[in-house]
């Protein structure tokens, strides 16, 4: 029997009657129900900018203080205690297994996205080395990306996470093109994809390198702001 | 660069070999055509592999992942403790002449290294039957892990050890702890810490052994067998052992101490048993057992505190309800995910509330003087027989209020019911015979 990739529990598939009529491939759940609802989900009350759940559709405080080109970014989750917990887990411990609960969320948000190009954020080759994996690659199954991005060599003083806000808003652009972006990002609807949107300052970084790519437009989607 | 205290008796995962005299095995090791954790004996999935190719266990990623680049480093632990001969033993207080005689018994096992178990009643302090047997062994210059299925059980006790071993130098090890691991003659820790060590300790003594998730888990009876040196011992300590520590000591491979009276001299109160005919079905319409009203307005009128356990979680909001309905007010309710837990237990140990409402998490480890037990669905699968002779034993745990009652209301007679009540029956029998008073 299959068991929940999270919390372990024995898995029950449940075959509805829908995908017997539609002839829908049974698609195997690897989380039990209980650990997919620990998630909060985004509402359409957010703000417009950045994505965080709000009380109104205003522009928040703190994507009032951003100057420049502004960004649009879309957020799939609250990141609340829950996510904390499997972000933990997943990035910090490591435990790759994890990708799996987040892949069906994370396609069916591309799904509603409006893109030519998808450009995950990298990781450093420290890192990948380190962890073994991009936490954000991970999350995707069979939709086509480009690692247009690379990440400077020598950028890495702290992790990001141990940054006040101020800290990290000064950090320097740790982002370069990759060899052939130039080509893959002409004249293109770009997305970029990250895990957490924290301060949006990474998102910003990435953004500003895909526009000297030649991108004509780039939004950006998170698993949780 | 680490210091090699680091590594006595410990296996320390590393990329590469260490600038000193410890020796690694590979972390995961070929085992047929799978992969094996070294440090937990998990048996690798195909799918547990990273982007890189590199392979990682799962089973004991809590402690920091071990992945097929690492190797676990390790110096044989070569016991260079300053000793006393007293063991650095400064407790003072008096062991009654029963507890003396067990004290003694388990102090024999000790010395000729033979593995024990010392079955002791809820209440009997088996903490302090232990201590002679620990002081002599620190005396020796033993390294000794105190060890718990159980955290709270850890963390209730290393206060109290610190306490009685005053001079022996001490480390408390469990998930979460914030302090940095030293090098100490005595480790308390979670038997989940022990998965860090490798032959380090002449004597492992197990607390609450039959607690969850030990006797289910090969992963933490191989944690306690891989920590233990070759030559060395345990000591498992409980009040309820289950089965298959309870056949060991049938088939004679287990010696056994019984303390089967309490400190104070009294035996164990027995599980009063009453029916309560489809008391889930009453309790979705919102209502409970008449005579568990009846009992409980007369428990508050009298104000005698007590414990109303519950089979689940979700319970609690509904015979909350209930009993408001039924007019019974005053009642906390506390459960393992808790936030406020430790305070509530706190108010009620201070006796600012007349009753707690618990899941079985309040079932060990936790005493109220003077109180008295109700268990609702005692027939429920949670309630083992080990839970409710434990459940059964937080009543008259002080001396001055040595006995009181406990109720436990069921649907129907269970085989688990009857095995408690059996279980109390024949340790009063020979407590009897001790010269226990009821
Ligand atoms: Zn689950
Ligand atoms: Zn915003
Ligand atoms: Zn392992």
């Amino acid at each position: 029997m299959n068991a929940c990739v999270w919390c372990g529990r024995p898995l029950h598939q449940v075959v509805t009657l829908n995908q017997i009529w539609c002839w829908a491939p049974l698609t195997q759940s690897v989380a039990c129900d209980q650990c997919r609802q620990r998630f909060t989900a985004i509402t359409s009350q957010r703000c417009p900018q950045c994505g965080r759940q709000q009380t109104d559709e205003t522009v928040c405080v703190d994507c009032q203080r951003w100057t420049g080109r502004p960004l649009t970014n879309h957020a799939i989750y609250v990141y609340d205690e829950a996510m904390k917990a499997y972000m933990q887990q997943y990035k910090f411990q490591g435990d790759y297994a994890l990708r799996l609960l987040m892949q069906e969320p994370i396609r069916a948000a591309l799904f509603r996205e409006h893109y030519d190009v998808l450009v995950p954020i990298p990781v450093d080759q420290a890192t990948w080395q380190k962890r073994g994996f991009n936490q954000v690659t991970g999350w995707l199954r069979q939709a086509p990306f480009q690692q247009a991005l690379l990440v400077l060599a020598d950028h890495k003083s702290r992790p990001q996470s141990a940054k006040d806000r101020s800290a990290r808003l000064q950090t320097p652009q740790p982002f370069t093109l990759a060899p052939n972006a130039k080509e893959v990002l002409h004249n293109q609807r770009v997305l970029l994809l990250d895990d957490v949107y924290t301060t949006g300052r990474t998102l910003r970084h990435a953004a500003n390198q895909i526009y000297l790519g030649g991108a004509k437009a780039v939004t950006s989607l998170t698993l949780a702001r | 660069m680490i210091e090699d205290e680091q590594f006595w008796g410990r296996q320390i995962p590393l990329p590469q070999a260490p600038v000193n005299s410890a020796t690694g095995i590979t972390a995961l090791k070929q085992v047929g055509n799978r992969l094996q954790c070294q440090r937990c004996t998990h048996l690798l999935a195909p799918t547990d592999r990273l982007a890189n190719g590199e392979w990682y266990c799962r089973q004991c990623l809590q402690l920091g992942r071990l992945t097929s680049q690492l190797e676990l480093y390790t110096i044989p632990e070569p016991n260079r403790f300053v000793t006393a001969p007293t063991g650095g033993l400064t407790w003072e207080g008096q062991l009654s002449p029963q507890q003396e005689r067990a004290a003694q018994a388990v102090q024999d096992y000790v010395k000729a290294r033979k593995n024990h178990l010392l079955w002791a009643v809820t209440g009997a302090r088996k903490t302090e039957i232990v201590y002679p047997a620990l002081a002599w062994a620190l005396a020796q210059g033993w390294r000794v892990a105190w060890t718990s299925p159980r955290v709270d059980v850890c963390l209730e006790l290393a206060p109290r050890l610190h306490q009685a071993f005053g001079q022996v130098a001490q480390a408390l090890l469990y998930g979460g702890q914030e302090e940095p691991y030293t090098y100490c003659p005595l480790t308390i820790c979670t038997v989940h810490q022990l998965l860090r060590f490798r032959e380090a300790f002449d004597l492992i003594i197990v607390d609450e052994v039959d607690a969850f998730p030990l006797a289910t888990s090969p992963m933490l009876q191989h944690a306690i067998a891989a920590a233990e040196k070759t030559s060395g011992c345990h000591l498992y300590l409980t009040a309820t052992p289950g089965d298959q520590l309870q056949k060991q000591v049938a088939n004679k491979q287990l010696a056994v101490t019984y303390v089967p009276l309490r400190y104070h001299g009294h035996l164990l109160p027995q599980i009063d048993l009453r029916v309560a005919w489809r008391w889930r079905a009453q309790l979705s319409k919102n209502k409970l057992p008449v005579a568990l009203i009846r009992q409980m307005k007369a428990y508050l009128a009298t104000q005698q505190r007590f414990l109303l356990f519950v089979p689940h979680v979700v319970d609690l909001p509904v015979i909350t309800r209930a009993l408001q309905l039924a007019g019974i007010q005053g009642g906390v309710t506390v459960h393992a995910a808790d936030a406020e837990r430790t305070a509530k237990v706190q108010a009620m140990r201070d006796r600012r509330i007349p009753f707690l409402i618990t899941t079985t998490i309040l079932e060990r480890g936790v005493t109220f003087p003077n109180v008295n037990v109700i268990i609702l669905g005692g027939d429920d699968a949670v309630f083992s027989t080990a839970a409710l002779v434990q459940i059964a034993g937080r009543v008259g745990r002080s001396a001055d209020a040595p006995s009181g009652e406990v109720t436990c209301y069921c649907h129907t007679h269970t085989k688990r019911v009857r095995l408690a009540r059996g279980m109390i029956a024949r340790l009063n029998l020979q407590g009897r015979r001790l010269g226990g008073r009821k």
